[in-house]
């Protein structure tokens, strides 16, 4: 297991881009998802209810 | 992948996951080559280890927080080679545990500051700044004249750096505390001593002027007096360079 | 407090207590000829009061299962009068640090009182113990409201708060004795860092623990932010303090890093910590409070997604432009600038998510101070991230970095925003705690939004200009071609901005104490109306049930 600094350069500079790409495509599939829009809609008025109590 | 991330977010551990994943998988990917790091530093064999003194006075340093107003990095850009001196190198600080590059000149860079002035100016400076430089707004640090060093742990303080990687020999882990009173008092019979450990270019005098006794003045003027000075990599790379 | 506790609870305060007070025991032995010691000695009290206040209230009832139907706050309002209390001092002695710069004879002939060991305690004292306890405080409120679930315990959330001011205490008092690793935003030793760890194990606990009993499908994004924020600074604080102490007996350690790698952690971990600790967790208190105090929900839940990603991604990377031109190897410091620039963008969707959500809603904004420090706060946010971004531009970075620039930079951030949303929030998370109406007075609130912003915009703008021309006259060549200036001359021409900036700082210290008058004076509105409160039907009858209160 030779692990040098090139060899952590290399990988660095390939795999995180990649790694990036993937992530960020991820994410906006999941954002726009249209069957998440409700949920989404649903999530962000809830703190605007009653919330005197838990389980309300 | 909808599904996914909804199954993520109903269990909570699975979106702690998902968490630690982006940010420390994306954080390592780029820590990970600074782990062999030292690789790509330069070689300096010339570089020797910081004194038990020196060690005392930078830690006094760190104490003081002289590292919030001088910086220890002279950048690779005109004016500041000018102004201070040759650029820093990576392996200037190879055995700085913490490094003190600082981020913050509210006074000038201290990298090479080493030998630019006597040792009767910096007591003089740090007795009372404004003495000297009647503008600075440096504080004074009058109690190091007076606090006695304490040299009962420097053993303690040499061996913990040489577990840590710091290339210290039997020899000068067990003599720690003789030789930091041994390097600033040169008329003692411990003064003898630091040489052979340190070097023959090893700075041995009574730095705060008084033989007598070892104050954390002696310390960290010992300190202040050796910065820019553990090799003379930056000078020959700077020589090199103007040929 | 105590009394809200049940029996097997406040029997685990008190063995939790007399293991913190053997542990400050132990300590105290090992180190009585270091300044071990003293903080032993510190933590031997905290132990020995820990035990007291349990026993004092040990014979109480037990309190009734009814308990399970609330919310449970008293952490929370401790976490605020504690934050207020913190900020406070750290802005004192901001203001004193600030005042010596101009005035260096302002200090004592005595190790404690210099700039160096004042300047941590400032640095410290508003980011862990002023933030970090509005952070405790707001999480936990947050946390309940929108799982919909009571804290799982009522024990744990008290060791994270008191456990976490310790810290904070310990801390403190350390750097005055100098007691410091030197590391930014990371001073203190290693026993303290140690303690940190467990207490922040338990509030991880508390969060993962609540959440897996939600009653709500989704994970509000509020808690996304603070869950970032408790993980990432986990990880960062881990990482970035391994070290190894000389002896057990002793204060001092050496950190296991050194030299360029030893910057290269410190950075990551500096500016994450800036990241996760004072974005991350401080978003979560906006996208909860803004929307709440507007009346609105927030503009686009999606954009605030995309954001939380980016930025928990994003930043990771960033670190390395703080070493621009260094020994530091080149392609990290383009990596650590191309990524502080894209930053941008998802810094941008959470301000400009804030804003858009006040549309519609901006007579509120006019009329309500309260409302006006959330907006302030987010257009600072959008300022300093730019402001980021641009300064991490390697060329720019090479005219601003060592220079008051930063400090500049570093203060549009944490006063325009982390301490605007942190108050804002607090305004109106005071008057639900308490249950009044409103808060004793929002003239009072008014005062203190126009302290604080014009405090920020003098001390922004001093550092500013002293900053730019700092670092030009560094650079300035004259004719024959050699510097034009020497390094005192430039010290000379900040002395006008130092004063400014001692002026604006002081108001904004003036601005924490009317909010810490006018909180303390909501609480105590609150006592004299309680009765009347219970007496309603429609309020949780939380005054009668709460005989320790």
């Amino acid at each position: 297991m030779g692990f040098d600094h090139q060899t952590f350069v290399a990988f660095a500079k390939s795999w995180g881009l990649f790694y990036l790409i993937a992530l960020a495509i991820g994410v906006l599939i999941y954002a726009f998802w249209p069957s998440n829009r409700k949920r989404f809609d649903r999530a962000k008025k809830s703190i605007l209810d009653k919330d005197d109590r838990p389980g309300d | 992948m909808p599904n996914f991330h909804r199954k993520l977010e109903r269990s909570a551990i699975g979106f702690v996951l998902a968490i630690i994943g982006v940010s420390a998988i994306g954080g390592f990917v780029e820590i990970a080559p600074l782990f062999t790091i030292q690789e790509t530093v330069e070689k300096a064999p010339d570089m020797r280890v910081y004194t038990p003194l020196e060690t005392a006075g930078r830690n006094i340093y760190i104490r003081e927080g002289c590292y919030a107003c001088h910086s220890q990095m002279i950048r690779t850009l005109r004016d500041e080679v000018e102004r201070y001196g040759p650029y820093s190198l990576a392996v200037e600080s190879q055995y700085d545990k913490p490094m003190l590059w600082g981020s913050k000149r509210t006074g000038p860079d201290l990298a090479r500051l080493g030998g630019k002035y006597s040792d009767a100016w910096h007591v003089a400076h740090l007795v009372n700044p404004r003495a000297v430089v009647p503008q600075s707004v440096m504080p004074k640090y009058g109690w190091l004249m007076r606090n006695e060093l304490s040299t009962a742990d420097l053993s303690l303080h040499l061996a913990a750096q040489r577990r840590l990687g710091v290339p210290y020999t039997e020899a000068q882990v067990a003599n720690a505390s003789a030789d930091a009173y041994g390097q600033a008092s040169p008329d003692s019979s411990y003064a003898g001593g630091v040489g052979e450990r340190y070097g023959a270019e090893t700075n041995v005098r009574a730095f705060d002027g008084e033989p007598g006794r070892l104050t954390e003045m002696d310390a960290l003027v010992a300190y202040l007096q050796v910065l820019g000075r553990l090799t003379d990599a930056a000078h020959r790379q700077t020589a090199a360079k103007g040929k | 407090m105590v009394s809200a506790l049940t029996l097997s609870e406040r029997q685990l305060a008190i063995a939790v207590s007399s293991l913190l007070a053997l542990c400050g025991f132990a300590m105290a032995l090992a180190g009585r000829d270091d300044l071990l010691g003293v903080h032993g000695v510190i933590v031997l009290l905290f132990g020995v009061g820990g035990i007291f206040l349990v026993l004092s209230k040990y014979f109480e009832p037990e309190p009734s299962d009814e308990r399970l139907t609330r919310y449970y706050d008293d952490p929370t309002k401790v976490g605020i009068v504690l934050s207020l209390a913190w900020a406070v001092v750290g802005m004192f002695f901001g203001v004193w640090v600030s005042a010596l710069l101009a005035w260096p004879d302002l200090t004592f002939d005595a190790g404690w009182a210099s700039f160096g060991r004042l300047r941590p305690v400032h640095t410290s004292g508003v980011i862990f113990g002023f933030g970090g306890n509005a952070l405790i405080a707001t999480s936990l409120h947050v946390l309940q409201r929108t799982s919909r679930a009571r804290l799982p315990d009522q024990f744990s959330p008290w060791f994270v708060l008191i456990g976490y001011n310790l810290f904070c205490v310990i801390a403190a008092s350390g750097y005055l004795m100098g007691l410091t690793q030197s590391k930014e935003y990371a001073e203190p030793e290693w026993y303290a860092d140690l303690w940190l760890v467990v207490v922040w194990v338990t509030y991880f606990l508390i969060y993962i623990r609540t959440l897996q009993r939600r009653k709500e499908p989704h994970i509000y994004v509020a808690n996304w932010y603070y869950m970032a924020f408790i993980l990432v600074v986990a990880v960062l604080h881990i990482v970035n303090n391994l070290a190894l102490p000389i002896s057990l007996g002793s204060a001092k350690s050496y950190t296991v890093y050194s030299g360029v790698q030893d910057a290269m952690v410190q950075w990551w971990y500096g500016h994450n910590a800036v990241a996760f600790f004072l974005t991350a967790g401080f978003l979560g208190m906006m996208y909860y409070y803004l929307p709440k105090r507007a009346g609105r929900p927030i503009f686009s839940y999606r954009l605030s997604i995309i954001s939380f990603w980016g930025i928990t991604f994003m930043y990771m990377w960033a670190g390395s432009h703080h070493l621009h031109y260094t020994a530091l190897p080149q392609w990290v410091q383009t990596l650590g600038m191309t990524f502080s620039v894209v930053l941008l963008v998802p810094s941008w969707a959470s301000a400009g998510n804030a804003l858009a959500t006040l549309n519609g809603a901006w007579h509120k904004v006019r009329d309500d101070a309260t409302l006006r420090f959330m907006m302030v706060a987010a257009v600072f946010y959008g300022l300093s991230t730019f402001e980021g971004s641009f300064m991490a531009i390697r060329a720019v970075n090479s005219l601003s970095h060592y220079t008051d620039w930063t400090v500049g930079h570093v203060h549009a951030g944490a006063l325009g925003w982390v301490a605007m949303i942190t108050f804002g929030s607090i305004y109106a998370l005071v008057p639900w705690m308490w249950k009044v109406k409103q808060i004793y007075s929002p003239k009072l609130v008014e005062v203190h939004f126009w302290l604080a912003l014009s405090g920020t915009v003098i001390y922004v703008f001093a550092m500013w200009n002293s900053g730019i021309i700092q670092g030009l006259m560094w650079r300035t060549y004259n004719d024959s071609g050699t510097l034009a200036y020497s390094f005192i001359d430039s010290l000379v021409a900040m002395h006008p901005y130092y004063i400014a900036r001692t002026v604006g700082g002081l108001f904004f210290l003036i601005g924490a104490i009317v909010a810490s008058y006018n909180v303390w004076m909501t609480i105590r509105m609150a006592r004299w109306q309680a009765p009347v409160h219970a007496a309603e039907a429609d309020m949780p009858a939380g005054a009668a049930l709460q005989p320790g209160e």
